[in-house]
């Protein structure tokens, strides 16, 4: 078992050679990048302008909401500060923001980004029932983002959360790691599965609703599970419609709140609706003692 | 090199070499494995809704089986320790089995991890993008993977070494062995810190759970153990003495001990704090809501533990048959306790308040049946090749004619 020279050389070189290309892509992947936007660098662009508020009546809040929406997406990115203040006493629990959502993402079955809590209180005949709607926190310190083992999931400057579907491997740690259940997985689950049989067993519509395949516009991509792709069988949570928002729309669960009980905005504009909502009312959030700092506000 | 080649060769050939029972024996696993990859593929088709894992239990049967397993193949360490740390030597033909034990249960623990992915197809992101050393999950791929490399290489230096009929130095492999005793400690206690450092999960949330992990390993190792030698012995011509059995039988009296008092420990602690935290030890051994499915569970495990324990530090278990029925005992007790009583538990309440129970599919348990028999296959393997080369009836000399150079 004896080397020559020429061989020993010769194997050393590849060695090396296969270790410094290694020590680079671990360098490269340790050097400063720049904050990444899923959405695009462009942030500043026309967006249409909102009516007008219409003086002796008082102004619908989504109007307002529309209007600051327009002058914060005028700023770049790490000047907006996005958060969502949920008024529990003029939510009705009626879920329109848990459908908007799921329409509006295209959600699969089992996947839901903003789920309303309904919980009973007292004892008969004095019950009433309280109302929670839960999207992701947006956390400031996010307990889900630092577990990731492949950097799927970060915090953009603006202050939400996202997950890139073409790095996550669809471990699920980062669910375990969040305390409000805010990431859920995409199982693979489909309304039609199962579902359109008859009676009789036989199939009545077919093997899958056309519906089932359409790409939803998350991060402002077009994602289609069919064929197996990503989303399925990623982590998948909240993002504050950063879609929607590039193109001027209110996230869908503020749109669909037949209450006006949620709102949003960014906190970095003093004059806004939300910041003048934190101002005047005792907000508070969700788990505060986990030390997470959620950028999600409700006043009760 | 070319000698190297033959080793390898020489070690496929034996493997297919066996009487009629080591026949049968490797043909029902190989069945079992197959069915397990059938179910894998209709899983890779399907997606993870072929499990019954959901959004609020999102990790079941597979990451149960994987934190058991871990514990398992850190238990080599307790073969090894009292060998080259105490000198005693009853163990030390035994060695390479458990070594060899380890080599194959950590395969399978990856095996385990890899079947939890929901897009495994992403898995070589590891490479590119490691989270080192912030993600837990990361620290826990350097310790399995560094784990088995090491085993890999101990004992296949030493089983090459006997194949070559030469002394192995001691500079190529006890250096190797004290590190990999570390190791083992590191490998258990780095899967207990992937669950134990989550605020949002009080049931994990504890200090106690990774010396836990190690007192419940180091019972369930051993006990594995000595059941595994007794098949060798029963099986081949290698000699394991009854001394060998006894000493890991001094080694699981001491860890039952120990994980039971630990068990007590957190028991106290969570029930008579009695906060909003105790609601998942509540659904645990009590259920919750009316949802009880691991409480018939749980308490079998425990009578099992207690059971074990009593035998083990009763004089009765020197003997083997009463040895054995611990040893099964421990090994099923932990297992449950281990596996299910620990992962799901964490899940059920939710956050929200659900109580959503967790039952694995026929495609999970196939699965994990596969990748269990795989595993004992690897192992079988392992235990047939190195008996007659430890025992130098199977050298290059023998085969060749020639002194190896």
């Amino acid at each position: 078992m004896s080397m020559d020279r020429r061989e020993f050389l010769r194997s050393g070189a590849l060695a090396g050679a296969g270790l410094a290309a290694a020590a680079g892509l671990v360098v490269r992947d340790r050097l400063r990048q720049e904050a990444r936007d899923p959405t695009g660098s462009e942030t500043a662009r026309q967006l249409p302008a909102p009516p007008p508020a219409v003086s002796g009546l008082a102004e619908d809040s989504l109007l307002r909401m529309q209007r600051e929406l327009a002058r914060a997406m005028a700023k770049p990115a790490e000047q907006r500060r996005w958060v969502m203040v949920i008024d529990q006493r003029k939510c009705v629990g009626c879920h329109a923001c848990t459908i908007g959502c799921v329409a509006e993402n295209k959600l699969p079955p089992g996947v839901v980004y903003r789920p309303v809590v309904t919980e009973e209180r007292g004892a008969f005949p004095n019950v009433h029932l309280k109302f929670t709607p839960r999207p992701c926190m947006q956390c400031e310190r996010p307990p889900c983002v630092p577990v990731c083992p492949v950097k799927a999931t970060w915090r953009r400057p603006d202050g939400v959360t996202v997950v890139d579907y073409d790095r996550c491997i669809g471990c699920r740690y980062c669910l375990t790691a969040c305390p409000y259940g805010a990431r859920t997985s995409d199982f693979g689950e489909y309304y039609t599965d199962g579902a359109a049989v008859g009676a009789d067993g036989r199939a009545v519509a077919g093997p899958r609703g056309p519906w089932e395949d359409q790409a939803n516009h998350e991060y402002a991509k077009r994602w289609n599970r069919a064929g197996r792709a990503s989303p399925l069988g990623n982590a998948r949570k909240c993002h504050f419609c950063l879609h929607r928002l590039e193109v001027g729309g209110l996230p869908m669960c503020v749109t669909t709140c037949i209450g006006r009980a949620t709102f949003f905005g960014d906190t970095n504009d003093a004059e806004s609706l939300v910041s003048e909502l934190m101002a005047t009312h005792n907000v508070y959030t969700l788990l505060p003692h986990k030390g997470t700092q959620p950028r999600v506000f409700y006043v009760a | 090199m070319k000698r190297y080649l033959t080793f390898v060769w020489d070690c496929v050939r034996l493997s297919f070499v066996g009487d009629w029972r080591y026949h049968l024996w490797m043909t029902i696993l190989t069945v079992v494995a197959l069915l397990g990859l059938y179910a894998y593929c209709q899983q890779l088709v399907h997606g993870l809704v072929t499990t019954g894992m959901t959004d609020q239990v999102s990790w079941g049967l597979y990451i149960a089986n994987f934190t058991y397993l871990v514990g398992l193949a850190a238990a080599a360490a307790m073969l090894v320790i009292p060998v080259y740390v105490y000198r005693n030597m009853h163990l030390h033909d035994v060695v390479v089995f458990g070594e060899l034990l380890a080599v194959a249960v950590i395969t399978m623990c990856l095996l385990f991890v890899t079947v939890d992915l929901g897009r495994p197809d992403r898995a070589l992101h590891l490479f590119r993008r490691f989270n080192f050393p912030i993600s837990m999950l990361t620290w826990d791929v350097i310790a399995l993977n560094g784990y088995l490399l090491l085993n890999l290489h101990i004992c296949g230096y030493l089983l090459y070494c006997a194949y070559c009929g030469r002394q192995p130095a001691r500079a190529f492999y006890v250096p190797f062995v004290f590190i990999a005793i570390v190791w083992a400690v590191s490998i258990h206690t780095v899967t207990a810190f992937l669950y134990v450092g989550f605020g949002g999960r009080p049931f994990w949330n504890s200090a106690i759970i990774a010396p836990r992990f190690l007192a419940s390993a180091f019972a369930a190792g051993p006990a594995f153990i000595v059941l595994t030698l007794q098949i060798v012995r029963r099986v081949t011509r290698h000699r394991v003495t009854d001394d060998a059995l006894f000493t890991l039988r001094r080694i699981m009296q001491v860890a039952m001990i120990i994980n039971i008092f630990l068990l007590g420990c957190e028991v106290f602690t969570e029930f008579y704090t009695d906060s909003a935290h105790v609601a998942s030890a509540r659904y645990l051994y009590f259920g919750l809501h009316g949802r009880s499915a691991l409480v018939p569970w749980i308490w079998t495990a425990i009578a099992f533990n207690l059971l074990a324990t009593f035998l083990l530090v009763l004089p009765a278990s020197r003997a083997l048959r009463t040895l054995n029925t611990a040893c099964v005992l421990a090994i099923v007790g932990i297992w449950i306790e281990k596996g299910m009583g620990l992962i799901v538990p964490a899940f059920v309440p939710t956050p929200l308040g659900e109580v959503v129970e967790y039952f694995p599919t026929w495609g999970e348990i196939m699965v994990c049946l596969g990748i269990w028999a795989f595993g004992l296959l690897l192992y079988t393997i392992f235990v047939r090749i190195s008996v007659p080369v430890l025992a130098g009836e199977l050298t290059y000399e023998k085969r060749y004619g020639v002194q190896a150079p």
